[in-house]
C-alpha cells in the first residue's frame, strides 16, 4: 500500500510580468501585469512503504517545489497529495509526526543555540521519550559523530557538521517518511561518504525515503528507484537498473595507438563503430552498440588490426543517461 | 474547513505553551553564556528609559501638569509602556523576523513541525535590550505609583494591567509583522511605525488629542489600553469601568494576531521555486 500518493499534483505561481531595468519597474507600478508559472505540472507519484526513491531533474525542474507540496509547506494549485492517508497541508500537525524533512540549503537548527538545545527542543516538540531520545542520539553519534559538536552554537558549525546535525534533527522522532532535499550539497568527499552510509542504514531499517540530489552517486548508492522530473513533469519513473538496461545501449573502448590516430580513415575502415578523437593525438574512442556486438568481438577485431599500445573500457554511467534525459534526447 | 494551522484545533494549548517556554528558556540560557553582549544591550535599553525619566523631570520642573496629569502620573505612563515593550522584546522578539523568514523561506521547517508556527517564530529570538527596558520601566512605574499615591490595594489591578499591556503590545506588533507575508519585505515597517507612534503619542494623556485620535487608539488599534487607560484609571482620571476594556482588548489583539498570521501562512509560497 502506498505511503505517499499524489494525483495530478500541480503548483502554479504568479510572477510579475515586467520589462527589465528601472523603466520596467516604474511601468509595472502603474500597469501591474502578472503571468502564471507552472513549477509542478500534473505529477502522479506513488511511493510504497520502505521504498527509497531518487527524485532528480535539472535546476528549476520543480524538485524542491514538489517536496514542499508533499510535505505540506505549499498548497497545491490543483491535484491531491496523501501521506499515510492524510492531506499534508490541511492536516499539518498530524502529518508532522510521521515525516522528517531536510533541506540541504537551509538549516532547521536554532541559530543562536547549541546543537544539543535544538535537538532537545525538537524532542519535546515531537514528544519523544527520554529513553528513545538517548538511544537515537547514541546511534546518530555512532554514525555521524554528533558529540564532536553537540555543545557548539549552530552559527559556529562547519557545513558538514551543520548537515549532520540537521540530519539528526530530521530523524530524532523516527519518522516513517523522510524527505531529503540535496542533503550532500557543498560537502566534501569524506562527509558525503559518511552521510551516504548513514542513509543506506536508514533505508535498510525500512524507512521510506525521497531524495533529491544533483550528485548521482548519492542516488546510485542509496536509492533503488529513480523519478526524473523535467519542466515540472515526470520524464522517467522506474528502477535504476531498468533505466540502465533500457537506456545504456552503447559501450566504449579507449585506444592508445602507436602513432597519431587518423579518425576519418578508421571510421571508413570500421563503419559499424563510432570513432571520436581523444585528448592526445594517439588516443581515440570507439563507441559500439552493446546489443549488436559483444565486447570480446570488438576488442578482437580492433587489437588484431590496429595493435594498440594500450586500451581501456569505459562503462557509460547513470550520469550519462540522466544527462541525456535532461537534454531531451531520451523519452520515457 | 478545518484549518490545521490554528493553535486551538491542532495542538493542545499546554503542549504548545510548553514548547514556547522551553525555546525561550533555552535562549535565555544561551544569552547568559555571553554576558558582555547581554550587558551592552541591556544597558542600551536602560539608558533609553533614563533619558525619558530625565526628560519628564526637566519638563515638570517648568510646568505644573499636562491636562491635569502630574510628574508621577506621566512617569507611570512611560514606565508601563516600557514594561510592555520590554516584555514583547523578551518573549516574542522573533516575530520581527517574520518578513526576512518569509523572503528566505525560513518558515518551511516550522510548517513541518508539530507546533504552532506563530509560537515557533515568536520564540526564535530574544531582544537583549529587553532586560534594561523591563528593569528601568518597572522602576519608573513603581516610583510613579508611589509618588502618585496610588496605594497598595490597587496592586492586583496593576498586575492585570501589566499582563494585558504585554499581551496587547506583543499581539499588535506580531499582527503588523505578519503583513510581511504579503508585502515581501524584510523590514516590519508597520510594526516599526506603531512603536514610533506609541513613543510619541502614548506618553501623553488622551485628553490632549482630538476625538478622532482618541477613538482610533481606544477602539480601532487599541494602543491606549496598553498604558494610557490603566494609568488613567489607577490615578483617578478615568472611571474604573474602563479597566474591563484592558483584558478585552488583550484578547481581541491576540485573536487578531493569530488570525492574521494564519491567513499569512495560507498565502506563504516559500522561496526558490
Amino acid at each position: 500500500m502506498p505511503i505517499l500518493e499524489s494525483q495530478s499534483l500541480t503548483k502554479t505561481f504568479r510572477r510579475p510580468d515586467k520589462a527589465s531595468g528601472f523603466k520596467g519597474a516604474v511601468k509595472h507600478l502603474a500597469q501591474r501585469k502578472y503571468k502564471n508559472y507552472t513549477a509542478v505540472d500534473g505529477i502522479d507519484l506513488s511511493i510504497d512503504a520502505g521504498e527509497s526513491v531518487a527524485y532528480v531533474g535539472p535546476n528549476g525542474a520543480g524538485k524542491s517545489t514538489t517536496v514542499k507540496l508533499l510535505t505540506g509547506i505549499l498548497r497545491p494549485s490543483e491535484g491531491t497529495v496523501r501521506v499515510m492517508g492524510r492531506d499534508p497541508h490541511t492536516e499539518r500537525i498530524a502529518n508532522a509526526h510521521d515525516i522528517g524533512v531536510l533541506f540541504g540549503q537551509r538549516t532547521q537548527l536554532w541559530w543562536d543555540l547549541p546543537v544539543e538545545e535544538s535537538l532537545k527542543l525538537l524532542k519535546h516538540m515531537y514528544g519523544v521519550s527520554d529513553a528513545d531520545y538517548k538511544r537515537r542520539i547514541e546511534r546518530f553519534d555512532e554514525l555521524l559523530d554528533l558529540n564532536e559538536f553537540m555543545p557548539a552554537l549552530a552559527r559556529t558549525l562547519s557545513l558538514g557538521q551543520r548537515m549532520r546535525a540537521d540530519l539528526a534533527c530530521a530523524l530524532i522522532h523516527d519518522p516513517k517518511m523522510v524527505y531529503l532535499d540535496e542533503p550532500t550539497i557543498g560537502l566534501d568527499i569524506s562527509v558525503k561518504d559518511r552521510l551516504r552510509a548513514f542513509l543506506r542504514e536508514l533505508v535498510n531499517d525500512g524507512t521510506t525515503l525521497l531524495l533529491t540530489s544533483h550528485d548521482l552517486a548519492d542516488i546510485e548508492e542509496v536509492c533503488e528507484r529513480i523519478v526524473v522530473i523535467d519542466k515540472g513533469a515526470i520524464a522517467y519513473d522506474g528502477s535504476i537498473e531498468r533505466l540502465k538496461a533500457h537506456y545504456i545501449t552503447t559501450k566504449a573502448v579507449n585506444l592508445y595507438l602507436e602513432g597519431a590516430a587518423d579518425v576519418p580513415a578508421l571510421a571508413e575502415k570500421f563503419p559499424d563503430y563510432e570513432w571520436t578523437a581523444g585528448e592526445a593525438p594517439s588516443e581515440v574512442t570507439v563507441t559500439y552498440e552493446s546489443n549488436r556486438f559483444t565486447t570480446a568481438e570488438v576488442l578482437g577485431s580492433l587489437t588484431a588490426q590496429l595493435s594498440p599500445r594500450d586500451l581501456s573500457l569505459s562503462e557509460p554511467s547513470i550520469e550519462d543517461v540522466i544527462r541525456r534525459l535532461y537534454a531531451g534526447e531520451l523519452t520515457k | 474547513m478545518a484549518d490545521a494551522l490554528s493553535i486551538k484545533r491542532s495542538v493542545p494549548v499546554r503542549h504548545a505553551s510548553g514548547i514556547y517556554w522551553r525555546a525561550l528558556a533555552a535562549h535565555i540560557r544561551s544569552v547568559i553564556e555571553y554576558p558582555a553582549d547581554l550587558w551592552i544591550m541591556a544597558s542600551a535599553g536602560a539608558v533609553w528609559n533614563v533619558l525619558q525619566f530625565a526628560f519628564l523631570a526637566v519638563l515638570f520642573a517648568n510646568i505644573p501638569n499636562i491636562e491635569g496629569w502630574g510628574f508621577h502620573e506621566m512617569l507611570m505612563l512611560s514606565g508601563l509602556l516600557s514594561v510592555a515593550g520590554g516584555a514583547n522584546a523578551l518573549c516574542f522578539d522573533g516575530a520581527w523576523n517574520t518578513g526576512s523568514m518569509v523572503i528566505k523561506g525560513d518558515i518551511d521547517y516550522r510548517i513541518t513541525r508539530p507546533a504552532p508556527v506563530i509560537l515557533q517564530v515568536g520564540s526564535s529570538h530574544i531582544g537583549l535590550q529587553s532586560f534594561g527596558e523591563l528593569a528601568l520601566g518597572f522602576a519608573m512605574l513603581v516610583y510613579g505609583w508611589i509618588g502618585a499615591g496610588v496605594g497598595m490595594a490597587w496592586i492586583p489591578v496593576g498586575a492585570l494591567a501589566i499582563v494585558s499591556a504585554a499581551l496587547i503590545q506583543t499581539a499588535l506588533v506580531t499582527a503588523l509583522c505578519a503583513v510581511n507575508f504579503w508585502i515581501k519585505s524584510p523590514m516590519s515597517i508597520f510594526a516599526f511605525l506603531l512603536i514610533q507612534l506609541q513613543g510619541g503619542a502614548m506618553k501623553l494623556p488622551l485628553g490632549v488629542f482630538p476625538a478622532a485620535v482618541r477613538i482610533v487608539s481606544l477602539f480601532i488599534v487599541p494602543v491606549a489600553f496598553i498604558n494610557v487607560v490603566p494609568v488613567a484609571v489607577l490615578t483617578g482620571h478615568m472611571n474604573a469601568w474602563w479597566l474591563v476594556g484592558t483584558p478585552v482588548a488583550a484578547v481581541a489583539a491576540v485573536a487578531l494576531a493569530a488570525g492574521v498570521y494564519r491567513l499569512g501562512l495560507r498565502a506563504y509560497d516559500s522561496a526558490g521555486h
